[in-house]
């Protein structure tokens, strides 16, 4: 063991330490790199299942959701991120009901906090895992979730 | 092996057949000028993207791909970036000398730059004190870099300055005194009689123990020399921003930048000359097929091989330490490095006295 | 306890007891100085864990959190203000010195001022913010405060409240730098400190002679949003307090909740927050290492730890659906039960960490430029870190045991076999150190954890709107900076009357003047590093 409070020993002990980095260094130059390539990977990239993305409004093939536009979400929602608009129609029965209208959602000031999707007492709401959010005004970051012309999910159908 | 000199001569001939002497020499001049200006260019654009890469291969990245197949043509987009940005004007800054700053900087590593022997035949400026001109002429970027800092009126600039200010002057001792050991060496200043001196034996291995250690110092004090890192103080980004050229945008900035490359070329380009055989091919006493294959590598690339070796080291450092602080950059110098030179010139003139060399 | 308390009521009579969890005095404020001095000097209650400013309707004061480091023993002291338009109390500033920015603060958003406080500035608002936020009467319109365009002038000057010997306060001003000195901005843009923080430090060539911490550049108000927010609201907030120990913050919220409400959490829950807390802890841990090797220059270093961060956060995304924000306790559990994979992907992960820890020490912790520039720099004493309030990793670099898993375990820290790392040196390369030796703690704390996770359920269900009974709760836990404090009072409503949280950060900024004072620029910068504090924290 070299002395390490001496002139020399210090000097080659320090030295020694230096050269103990440079290995290292240089193994991780020969390593395989841990980076990707992004645009290149998007076939293959692929997102946790359960990663929080944008909120989605779920919809069947028949185009139908669940939503009762009932509010809750609106309501638990600690930003103002969600907007319901809704109407009230009769139906063939005769009975008043209220459908939902549109479900808007602001993209941009929605925090991800899940109080929508858990607190929603159809299960309607869901997170996708669509990353790619990127757009060029505010504006576009509101979005209306339900499809055009979607109508709610008749129950035992 | 091929000689550069027989092209020269040949442009020479040309130009003096069908122009008067003075002309011919002005013209040779500009000529001149401007293959240096481009290789200068080139060679800065090339290591940049070669840092960049070999950074990035260091730190398990990719480093650049976007612009061209691995990213190869990304520097010199990159400088077109550059010259096309705006040169920022600030208010209340000493106009004249915050402009002049990056012009001396980039100018002295120009000159430098020049005297080195690139090739068999091919050197620009050779004349006898040519080891002593390139270290005056190198440290002269120390006035740019201190006109930089006091100029920007800018805190950060000035402390940057003062600290390069202290770390130059303190390393070019070092290399200096390298230097001498080698030319008490060789017995010669002049560039091209060093590398010719070194025809059966590059100097590392004639010169052995001696020799080697002041490779080592003279790689260690040329790190320091061009604000590299382990040893950039002077701009060391997480604690004074930019140092010296925070203040400085476009191209002005682009000089800085430039400079700092080809400062680290030169002295590998210098450490290659003095130790490792200029464009001298590599020798081994007896082998002489080996040899024989070895001198049909063009001395051009021997050159640009051992320097682009020296230089992987140099970025090797930087990419692998942490920075050292003010006074373990002086500790390091004049504790260490300066006696240890100090006695090892006193062993090299030993071992040229009683002949001990190879 | 019950010691200390027959001992108070015969030696401070005028002290009020209140009930609660904790012992609680009220004292009037013409009282409360002596009794502070008491309480630290005779008491031994060195440790002032928490100070609140509250707003109790017709009265301002403050709450004081103190803790003995000997005894372990928890004291809560209330005291009001006199006069509302005019609130005035005296400073503990000289008997605990984390009260220095912990009493700006309660300024700033009370507009309590503190006799004999050397530096009655404003800690994270503007100097010209109109009114005192916090307080209930506050006008949040936005005529009052409009946003402002002009640039918020430094001052030089600050007043001060002086008491004098007869007991007449005195309005004086105090200068915190000379114009012949030579002041150059760190920050609030500045690579070394870590966010939108900034110091003043004033220079004699490279050496430091004082920083002034100038917070505030990312001050959000969330104390101030929480109240106006139903419980499950305000836990999306607190991961984004200190977003490296987002999952520890929340935790120590939810805590705070279910004890309030008297919530028994499933036991599948308890050990998941405690594997989650730990995963995080190493992720924060391997931050810190990465930061700080860059702060002095290493780059490469730093994305070494980030590649091997990265690993956690991909285990932390694939069951919590977030990497930063991870979004996952719940009141009463967590949100949702562990990925399948995530078992297997922790086991892999404590095997594929220590190898890479012996990278660290060959390219960092073993270099001499890196030992050199660490080793005796910015030594806080014991004494120092226990009046300042720092706690975490740096407090244990001083020796200081204050490790909240071991001092008051929540979680399953009981039942595992870990070892509570501290050192004597106090330096920067005490507080490197310790922060490596804890990932490996925490990686034995895994190793035994996760073959352990109970079946069962993993969350108890709970009502969107929750009303605490009334009353006022604490509870801390080890975040991975220090102890993460959460006040909670309430009045029985759905939202809570006052919210407080107790960040680790600002004792540990408080003390940057205390070390840096007399080193150079470079220390600065490594002291910083090594002390590690998140600015969102801080600033809150």
């Amino acid at each position: 063991m070299v002395q390490k409070n001496t002139y020399f020993g210090g000097l080659f002990s320090g030295l020694g330490s230096l050269l103990t980095g440079m290995k290292v260094t240089l193994r991780e130059f020969f390593t395989r790199k841990t980076t990707e390539c992004y645009p290149e990977n998007r076939a293959t990239l692929k997102m946790y299942d359960r990663f929080r993305g944008t909120l989605e409004l779920i919809h069947n093939g028949q185009n139908e959701h669940k939503c009762i536009a009932c509010g809750i979400c609106e309501m638990n929602c600690p930003n103002g991120t969600i907007q319901i608009q809704s109407e009230f129609v009769t139906d063939e029965n005769g009975k008043k009901r209220k459908i939902l209208k549109a479900y808007r959602y602001d993209l941009g000031s929605c925090i991800f906090c899940q109080l929508c999707v858990v607190s929603c007492p159809q299960g309607a709401l869901r997170f996708g895992t669509e990353f790619e959010n990127a757009v060029f005004t505010r504006e576009k970051l509101v979005k209306q979730l339900n499809h055009e012309g979607a109508v709610l999910e008749k129950k035992g159908v | 092996m091929f000689d550069f000199s027989v092209v020269t001569h040949w442009v020479d001939q040309l130009l003096r057949s069908f122009l008067p002497e003075g002309w011919a020499i002005l013209t040779e001049f500009i000529l001149i000028g401007l293959c240096l200006l481009v290789g200068y260019a080139v060679i800065a654009l090339v290591l940049i993207y070669v840092e960049r890469k070999v950074c990035a291969f260091f730190q398990c990245r990719l480093g650049p791909n976007r612009v061209g197949p691995y990213g190869l043509i990304q520097s010199v987009a990159d400088m077109i970036k550059m010259l096309t940005k705006e040169l920022i004007t600030i208010n209340h800054v000493d106009k004249f000398l915050f402009n002049l700053a990056p012009y001396i900087v980039i100018i002295a590593s120009v000159i430098a730059f020049s005297c080195l022997p690139f090739a068999k035949g091919l050197e620009i400026i050779d004349f006898n004190v040519g080891a002593f001109f390139v270290m005056a002429v190198s440290s002269m970027g120390i006035v740019g870099i201190l006109l930089a800092g006091w100029s920007s009126n800018n805190k950060y600039s000035l402390i940057g300055a003062m600290r390069s200010g202290a770390q130059m002057i303190s390393y070019e001792l070092s290399i200096g005194l390298s230097i001498l050991t080698i030319i008490v060496f060789t017995d010669t200043m002049q560039l091209s009689q060093i590398v010719a001196n070194q025809a059966d034996g590059w100097f590392i291995f004639k010169g052995h123990i001696p020799a080697f250690i002041a490779f080592i110092i003279y790689l260690i004090a040329g790190t320091a020399e061009t604000n590299r890192g382990p040893f950039d103080l002077p701009e060391a980004d997480s604690e004074l921003t930019a140092g010296y050229h925070t203040e400085y945008s476009g191209m002005h900035f682009g000089f800085f930048y430039l400079a700092e490359y080809l400062n680290m070329f030169i002295v590998a380009g210098m450490a290659t000359t003095l130790f490792l055989g200029g464009w001298m091919p590599l020798h081994i006493g007896g082998w002489n097929g080996f040899n024989a294959i070895m001198d049909a590598i063009p001395s051009i690339i021997w050159f640009f091989g051992k320097t682009g070796g020296l230089i992987f080291i140099i970025m090797w450092f930087k990419w692998t330490f942490p920075r050292l602080r003010i006074d373990q950059l002086l500790t390091l110098e004049w504790k260490y490095l300066l006696p240890i030179n100090l006695v090892n010139m006193f062993l090299m003139v030993i071992v040229v006295v009683f002949d001990l060399h190879f | 306890m019950e010691n200390l308390k027959e001992y108070i009521e015969k030696r401070i009579p005028e002290a009020v007891e209140e009930g609660g969890e904790i012992l609680t005095l009220k004292i009037e404020p013409g009282a409360f100085r002596e009794l502070a001095v008491q309480l630290r000097n005779d008491f031994g209650f060195d440790y002032l864990v928490c100070m609140t400013g509250m707003d109790w309707g017709e009265k301002l004061g403050v709450i004081y959190h103190f803790r003995s480091t000997l005894s372990g023993e928890n004291l809560v002291v209330k005291t009001e203000a006199f006069d509302r338009e005019n609130p005035e109390l005296f400073t503990v500033y000289d008997l605990w010195a984390t009260a220095g920015l912990n009493e700006r603060e309660i300024f700033d958003f009370f507009g309590i001022r503190f006799i004999n406080h050397p530096d009655m500035r404003r800690l994270f608002l503007r100097n010209d913010w109109v009114g005192y936020p916090l307080r209930k009467d506050y006008d949040t319109g936005d005529t009052v405060n409009p946003v402002r365009l002009e640039s918020d002038e430094t001052l030089d000057v600050t007043p001060v409240l002086e008491a004098q010997e007869d007991g007449i306060v005195e309005e004086k001003e105090h200068v915190v730098f000379k114009d012949s000195e030579y002041v150059v901005n760190i920050g609030p843009q500045h690579p070394a400190t870590h966010g939108v923080l900034r110091f003043r430090v004033s220079l004699e060539g490279e050496i430091v002679k004082k920083v002034d911490v100038n917070c505030g550049y990312i001050h959000r108000g969330i104390e101030k949003m929480c109240e106006s927010m139903t419980y499950p609201q305000t836990l999306a907030l607190t991961d984004r307090l200190d977003y490296l120990s987002a999952h520890q913050n929340r935790h120590a919220l939810c805590m705070c909740i279910e004890k309030a409400l008297g919530l028994e959490v499933p036991e599948r829950a308890v050990y998941i927050r405690t594997i989650m807390d730990e995963l995080t802890r190493v992720a924060s841990h391997l931050l810190f290492w990465s930061t700080f090797c860059m702060d002095l220059g290493a780059l490469t270093a730093f994305f070494y730890g980030f590649r091997d961060r990265e690993k956690i956060l991909n285990l932390l995304e694939e069951t919590c659906g977030g990497r930063l924000i991870m979004n996952y306790n719940v009141i009463g559990g967590v949100m949702a039960d562990i990925h399948p994979n995530f078992v297997k992907g922790v086991k892999d992960f404590i095997r594929y960490l220590p190898p890479m820890m012996k990278e660290y020490d060959e390219v960092f912790t073993g270099n001499i430029i890196a030992r050199q520039r660490m080793k005796g720099i910015g030594v806080l004493t014991r004494e120092q870190a226990i009046s300042f309030g720092v706690t975490g990793p740096s407090g244990r670099a001083s020796g200081w045991a204050c490790d909240v898993r071991k001092v008051h375990p929540y979680g399953v820290y009981e039942k595992v076999a870990f070892t509570e790392i501290v050192r004597e040196d106090g330096d920067v390369f005490g507080r490197y150190k310790v922060r490596l030796d804890e990932i490996r703690e925490s990686l034995r704390i895994l190793e035994q954890l996760i073959d352990a996770i109970p079946e069962g359920a993993y969350a108890v269900k709970t009502k969107p709107i929750l009303k605490l009974p009334e009353g006022s709760y604490f509870s801390s836990v080890e975040a991975s900076r220090g102890e993460f404090g959460v006040f909670i009072e309430s009045r029985g409503e759905k939202n809570p009357y006052r919210m407080k949280f107790r960040s680790p950060g600002l004792p540990l900024v408080s003390v940057v003047d205390t070390l840096a004072s007399g080193n150079k620029i470079a220390d600065l910068i490594a002291i910083g590093g090594s002390l590690d504090y998140v600015v969102p924290d801080i600033d809150r």
